[in-house]
């Protein structure tokens, strides 16, 4: 157990504020803690990649940074449309 | 512990200690333009400290250059998600686009 891993692991408490908020907030307020939780996990993949010294899960947190993109604009453009 | 450990410790908990501030700013904000703008720092300033904490570590290593990669998507990525979450915010509450100037 490194730094590296401590940090991650107290980063995923941030998580349960985005799922407060998505459970009893407005529905766009939910696309906003959708958004939020998708920064913490990136940030928390970049540092399980550091922590095990496993330089190929960095391309998790990448694919996740591009693929919460795609998914808040998704959202983002349902939202104003349809919902 | 070496003086570039003690630096990247500093970055990491800094990294950290800003993303959990802005899940709590998230939290307890009122409205949702409120709570949009508590992503920006966690999209920005977090993911730039822990970047930099990994690459102090790694120096540009292969792991030091995807984090770099990584934080630079997030910091590109965010306007762009927070302008269409507004966009769609303002739409949803006025039920068009246009401005009043614009419309009359």
């Amino acid at each position: 157990m490194n730094e590296w891993l401590i940090a991650a692991g107290v980063l995923l408490v941030g998580l349960v504020p985005c799922g407060i908020v998505m459970m009893r907030g407005t529905i766009v307020e939910a696309l906003v803690a959708l958004q939020m939780a998708g920064v913490v996990q990136t940030v928390t993949f970049m540092l399980l990649a550091e922590g095990y010294h496993r330089a190929p899960f960095f391309d998790l947190a990448l694919a996740l940074a591009l693929l919460a993109l795609a998914g808040g604009l998704v959202f983002a453009r349902m939202l104003e449309r349809w919902v | 512990m070496s003086p570039s450990s003690v630096v990247c410790v500093v970055f990491l908990v800094f990294g950290v200690a800003v993303e959990l501030a802005c899940c709590v700013g998230v939290l307890v904000m009122r409205d949702a333009h409120d709570k949009l703008h508590y992503i920006g720092p966690a999209a920005i300033l977090g993911p730039i400290a822990i970047a930099v904490a990994i690459v102090l570590r790694e120096s540009l290593s292969q792991a030091g250059v995807k984090a770099i990669i990584t934080a630079v998507l997030l910091i590109v990525a965010n306007p762009v998600l927070t302008h269409a979450t507004g966009r769609a915010l303002y739409i949803r509450r006025r039920d068009h686009l246009e401005t009043d100037r614009e419309s009359s």
